[in-house]
């Protein structure tokens, strides 16, 4: 099967902005920024190049300083013919019962092109703004009892759905509008997280588990399991694409951004009880060039996904086939400015990952 | 202030595409909803579209769209409309034990910022209780109203301040809440919030955290206490009603007759009416006699239950009884009618002009 290549969506007023500083969270979470605020504009145009350079889906990120991803979908998709939306969504914010008719609604108004990015939670003080006290672990408990309600009613078959949880309780539950999609009866589930808890998540109720990029080598046993326990390894990662690898190189050092950021992002960084961030973190400050695409510099300011892939479209299409021979069939990226980034990639990287793959096939394929 | 005029939105598929419909076949497609294998729980964004457009060319300001487990989402139902229509409002139904208020405030806000002023809610405190189980919740009746009161509460704070929420309930804590999309609308912080049912709690939950009681319609005479009551308060009163408006008062009721039942359809509602314990049904399966006025009808409700009390008449007839409501108070109604698209351009070309002459009269 080729490789898969989602994109994350812009956050709003994103695609308008010139700079990677601009994009920071630092800035994206003040109470001004027009993150908060729907961009249809915007996204539209994102939307529109994504499906014409061939990346398949974009990732919706959830938070209280972002408008609500099921609702971004829905109104997005009106205006959209083939490109998927992976929505991220936390599970203890609603009944499973009401998630399950929400994302079974969208499927039926987009063509069933919604697939779920399952988070457990994000920082404590985060979680308890939106009225959930529970800790990490609990956390992950409650979500396997959440999708495990999910996938009893995506079953379907006219049974009605009885749980009697921890967590959740359902009596005779029904939902008359079913998942709508050509090929599916149940979305495609992301659950991402690096703790041992979301690995386990991910292969007891989801189709794939998403992680940070690292290098192949580190990635080969994790892929390996993966594959063993029947799901896929999706990887998050940003790139950036230059016709020569030293362009690629200065034009990410311009992107590092300015003290006091830098200072603000550290902190909010540090509050986090993620273990994705911590290990993030620890390996920007130990490491920075991870191997010789590979780069964590952008890290302590951009976030623990901004880990880099960073050369000539043929080092990254090398690359990508490296992380394929491993066993990695998905990745969602990033870049600066988003849409230009992602033309670049959709133009210049996936002909030559195309190419390669048709190549590798057809020699599988003598023997 | 002029009446305003919402109508229901018809069901996934209830919408003709292809040529006329008769009443008939409209009401038995919307009895049949909730039956297995209709195809009505499918979201019809073509249908509805269609539908959309001739509400807003007939002057109806805002569409109901309702919940329950055998429908599509209101929410995202609104949300998808409101790309593919350009000024109609939308009412959506939602119940308060399903998600967190935090979760429900950042969708709401979401949808807003789509469409700016064209969103409100209809908040209901539950329904049966198996159909509440089978969302997971196991409070009864009179807890859900509690609960009810406060969710709003916490809603209303992320309105107000959109800032730092702090709550400590019975039902609901929140800690620091914040949410940075902001509620989109002309002149308000949040959204209108209707909140319907009969029962005194539900009249409590509308003085206290709505902006509009919804009830049944009833004859001026029977809600005039109630209207007085709460207009004092400064809550308004939207009357739910189903409207035939013919002609002359003779085809209204020959077009009445002619949806009544013929066969079981009528019995499957009966069983659902008896096994809801909400204060609306109860009162609506006791009514005796049929004809609460000249014009107020209520020979639908035993057999398919209280929203189908219809007024019916004349074009004249109805503009005169829309006024009469609006004299003892009632400043809103959410009507139905078979097939939907067809009443609502006969009500839109012939009732609502109507109704603006003798409202400028007034």
């Amino acid at each position: 099967m080729s490789l898969r290549f989602h994109w994350m969506l812009p956050k709003g007023g994103e695609v308008a902005m010139q700079t990677v500083q601009e994009t920071s969270r630092v800035l994206t979470t003040k109470s001004t920024s027009k993150a908060s605020l729907p961009d249809m504009e915007g996204w539209l145009k994102f939307s529109r190049c994504a499906e014409e350079v061939g990346i398949e889906s974009v990732l919706m990120s959830f938070s209280r300083y972002e408008p609500d991803t099921l609702v971004i979908a829905a109104a997005l998709g009106q205006a959209t013919k083939k490109l998927k939306f992976i929505v991220a969504y936390r599970t203890g914010f609603m009944q499973p019962a009401t998630f399950v008719q929400q994302v079974n609604t969208l499927s039926g108004l987009i063509d069933g092109r919604v697939a779920l990015n399952i988070v457990a939670g994000s920082s404590t003080e985060e979680q308890r703004g939106y009225g959930d006290f529970l800790d990490h672990d609990e956390r992950y408990a409650r979500a396997d009892e959440f999708l495990e309600i999910c996938h009893a009613f995506w079953r379907g078959n006219n049974e009605e759905v009885v749980f009697d949880g921890k967590y959740f309780k359902v009596e005779s539950g029904h939902l008359s509008t079913p998942f709508m999609a050509p090929d599916r009866k149940a979305p495609e589930i992301y659950v991402s997280g690096h703790s041992e808890q979301a690995q386990r998540l991910a292969q007891r109720r989801g189709d794939c588990w998403l992680r940070l990029i690292d290098t192949p080598e580190k990635l080969a046993p994790l892929a390996m399991r993966s594959r063993e326990q029947g799901i896929e390894l999706c990887l998050r990662l940003c790139v950036i694409c230059r016709p020569t690898r030293a362009e690629a190189i200065a034009a990410a050092r311009a992107m590092l951004p300015d003290e006091e950021t830098e200072k603000q992002e550290r902190k909010i960084l540090s509050s986090s009880d993620s273990q994705t961030l911590k290990q993030a973190l620890a390996a920007a400050d130990e490491v920075g060039w991870m191997n010789q695409n590979l780069w964590a510099g952008l890290v302590p300011f951009y976030g623990s996904s901004s880990i880099t892939l960073i050369g000539s479209p043929e080092e990254l299409a090398e690359a990508f086939l490296a992380y394929k021979t491993v066993g990695i069939t998905q990745f969602i990226i990033s870049g600066w400015p988003k849409l230009e980034e992602m033309n670049i990639f959709g133009r210049e990287v996936i002909p030559l990952v195309r190419e390669r793959e048709a190549r590798k096939f057809a020699a599988d394929c003598r023997g | 202030m002029n009446l305003r005029f919402h109508w229901m939105l018809p069901k996934g598929g209830e919408v003709s595409l292809n040529g006329p419909q008769t009443p008939r076949d409209a009401a038995n497609y919307r009895l049949a909803s909730t039956r297995a294998g209709s195809p009505a729980p499918r979201p019809d964004i073509p249908g509805w579209t269609h539908f959309g457009k001739h509400a807003e060319d007939a002057g109806i300001d805002s569409l109901l769209v309702s919940f329950s487990r055998y429908e599509p989402d209101p929410i995202l139902v609104s949300a998808a409309l409101g790309q593919t229509t350009s000024k109609l409002g939308f009412i959506a139904a939602y119940r308060s034990g399903l998600m967190k208020p935090t979760t429900f405030v950042q969708q709401l806000n979401t949808v807003s910022a789509f469409m700016p002023g064209r969103l409100s809610i209809n908040i209901v405190a539950g329904s049966s209780t198996a159909e509440q189980r089978g969302y997971g919740d196991y409070l009864a009746h009179d807890e859900r109203y509690a609960r009810a009161d406060e969710f709003l509460a916490v809603c209303h704070s992320f309105w107000r301040t959109n800032g730092d929420v702090n709550f400590d309930g019975k039902y609901y804590q929140v800690e620091h809440g914040k949410l940075h999309t902001p509620f989109f609308a002309r002149e308000r912080g949040g959204p209108e919030i209707y909140i319907s049912g009969h029962s005194e709690q539900a009249e409590q939950l509308a003085r206290s955290k709505g902006t509009c009681l919804l009830r049944v319609a009833d004859t001026p005479e029977h809600l005039h206490a109630a209207v007085a009551r709460t207009r004092k308060l400064g809550i308004e009163v939207c009357l739910r009603m189903c409207v035939i408006c013919r002609p002359t008062r003779q085809e209204a009721i020959a077009a009445a007759e002619s949806l009544l039942p013929e066969d079981d359809l009528g019995q499957y509602e009966r069983s659902v009416a008896v096994k809801n314990d909400s204060q609306m049904y109860r009162e609506a399966s006791q009514v005796e006699n049929r004809w609460l006025s000249p014009l107020l009808w209520t020979g639908f409700v035993p057999h398919y239950g209280p929203v189908w009390t219809t007024l019916l008449g004349s074009f004249d007839d109805i503009a005169r009884a829309l006024i009469e409501y609006k004299k003892i108070g009632v400043t809103q109604f959410i009507m139905s009618g078979w097939p939907e698209l067809d009443e609502v351009v006969t009500f839109g070309s012939e009732v609502v002009p109507r109704v603006r002459r003798a409202e400028a009269r007034l």
